[in-house]
């Protein structure tokens, strides 16, 4: 891995030039959140966690692990209480549209009283940028890269679940973020639907070469997606307990015996990765 | 079919020959006509009601049938004495509504924006809130006269709480998720402001403002019966005086139909104008 984290902080909004930056985009040393002054509870302890350029990785873990904890610290909402939270080599001091987070519930993140389109633009409209013509095409052409474009005119009430979570995507995309960070966007959606949007996630990533984190409690989505998978262990004081290389091939099918055999064995790290055990 | 099909039918025939049996409305206009006919059947049986109450219960003075009642409101509307009461009464009701509401909204706005400014006067809210347009008639008296401004003042009383307190709410309940998600796509507090918890409130402003003008309409009475010399309130406080049942009855009459008209304007004017805002995703 080629170390050089020379990446300036002004070149972190940089443009459509493709991002060359080499080193890691997150890194995590010794990472401490508490929530609370009276009755301190102390959500992650002791995070190491490395996250490459252009990887797609998902944390696993159970409900209340603190997974949207750690996603919400790389986000910038939360801020650390201790430990070292480093994007591109630089500390996190809040959140930016390099780093753009994704939400399940689509109606709350949306702006329900805009249409399609405007949903897209808006983060350009934030920047002032929505009257350059470069950035317009770019917002019609996330709009196409989710396959939106025919329902740009409705609001997003009049479409569906899926669409609304696509929706996300491209308006996600139309910033050109550095960093996707999906907090277990799929986790409301039918099976059916959900597989589609793993595929259309995967072809926009393999498209557009964002880092992405993804959130989630579920193994197999988890092992359909990612090039590595983060299993965090019971809270309190959740860290990665187990990284999880995932080499097998895109697009990858659940019948896979290979997958099989790593979806046993993870099943079998979530559950030995006890609160007991944890505590010792 | 036999051979003395007419062309007409044939032509039906082939537009539709999926359908055994034609509807002849859509299901929207079967229930647009469904819920005329209730409300026709609600004021039917409350007629009916008044009739048999008026005659075989109270007796025709205390309470005087539908049909005394038009017959006491044709010439008190040909005067033209009903249409300027009506008139002052909406004139005191718009003028102080729309200074309430103004105050409400920015006041609400910025109630729910600056925490500080929210703790420091949530609390007079609160309790103030508890004292109706009617309470505050002796020292508004007092204070402004009898003349026009004293009833824009308790109009103005009756409309300024409601539309604050939803105000405040609805800027308060914006989804932290919305903000969050517009942070980062890169957005300025002034932003998040403007673009995302102004929108995200109207639901809430258009209820405090629909309570409010209700609240209005029920604040302008009593003001009027103390301490006027015209409008709803003054015809009832002087048909009261003469004993003219009749009119009193024309006048609550009138209240009900200005009062209901005017919501359902207010209603339908904000769910068109506003319809995107409105809409729950």
């Amino acid at each position: 891995m080629d170390m050089r984290t020379d990446a300036p902080a002004s070149e972190v909004s940089g443009r459509a030039a493709p991002r060359r930056w080499g080193g890691p985009v997150f890194s995590l040393k010794g990472l401490l959140k508490v929530f609370g002054h009276d009755k301190p509870y102390v959500a992650l302890k002791d995070v190491d966690l490395t996250i490459e350029n252009g990887e797609f990785l998902c944390l696993l873990g159970a409900s209340g692990c603190g997974k949207s904890t750690l996603l919400n610290l790389l986000a910038g909402f939360e801020k650390p209480t201790g430990g070292e939270l480093l994007y591109h080599s630089k500390p996190i001091t809040g959140p930016g549209r390099e780093r753009v987070m994704f939400f399940q519930d689509a109606n709350a993140a949306l702006l329900p009283w805009q249409t399609v389109q405007q949903n897209v633009e808006f983060g350009l409209r934030l920047q002032g940028l929505l009257h350059n013509s470069q950035w317009r095409r770019r917002a019609e052409e996330c709009l196409e890269l989710v396959g939106l474009t025919e329902h740009r005119h409705k609001v997003p009430s009049e479409i569906s679940g899926g669409m609304r979570q696509r929706l996300q995507i491209a308006r996600a995309l139309a910033v050109e973020p550095d960093v996707l960070l999906m907090d277990e966007p799929f986790a409301a959606l039918d099976a059916i639907t959900r597989r589609r949007m793993h595929e259309a996630l995967l072809d926009v990533w393999q498209r557009e070469k964002r880092t992405v984190v993804f959130v989630t409690h579920d193994i197999m989505e988890a092992l359909t997606l990612a090039d590595r998978i983060a299993m965090m262990s019971v809270g309190p004081g959740s860290r990665i307990a187990h990284l999880i290389k995932i080499d097998q091939p895109r697009p990858r099918n659940p019948g896979d015996p290979e997958l099989g055999r790593l979806f046993a064995h993870l099943e079998h790290l979530l559950h030995g990765v006890s609160p007991k055990e944890s505590m010792q | 079919m036999t051979a003395a099909v007419s062309p007409v039918e044939t032509r039906e025939e082939q537009t539709a020959p999926s359908l055994r049996h034609r509807r002849f409305l859509t299901a929207r206009v079967r229930e647009i006509i469904r819920r005329i006919g209730f409300i026709g059947a609600s004021f039917l049986m409350a007629f009916i009601g008044w009739y048999v109450i008026s005659y075989y219960i109270t007796g025709p003075f205390l309470i005087p049938p539908p049909s005394a009642v038009l017959r006491a409101f044709f010439p008190m509307a040909e005067s033209g004495e009903l249409l300027r009461d009506i008139g002052m009464s909406l004139s005191r009701v718009a003028i102080g509504y729309v200074v309430g509401t103004a105050v409400g909204l920015v006041l609400g706005l910025f109630m729910g924006r600056v925490r500080v400014l929210h703790d420091l006067l949530d609390p007079i809210v609160q309790t103030t809130r508890f004292l109706s347009p009617t309470a505050m008639i002796p020292i508004v008296i007092i204070w402004f006269g009898i003349g026009e401004l004293a009833k824009y003042a308790l109009v103005f009383w009756g409309t300024v709480s409601l539309v604050l307190i939803n105000t405040i709410a609805g800027v308060l309940r914006t989804p932290k998720i919305r903000q969050n998600a517009a942070l980062c796509l890169g957005a300025s507090e002034a932003q998040i402001f403007r673009l995302i918890m102004l929108p995200s409130a109207v639901p809430f402003i258009v209820i405090g403002m629909r309570l409010a003008l209700a609240s209005a309409f029920v604040s302008i009475i009593p003001a009027e019966l103390l301490a006027a010399d015209s409008g709803l309130g003054y015809l009832l406080q002087q048909s009261s005086l003469l004993l003219q049942t009749d009119r009193i009855f024309v006048a609550l009459v009138v209240i009900c139909v200005v009062g209901f008209l005017t919501d359902q304007v207010f209603y339908w004017s904000t769910s068109i104008l506003l319809r995107r805002y409105l809409a729950v995703a």
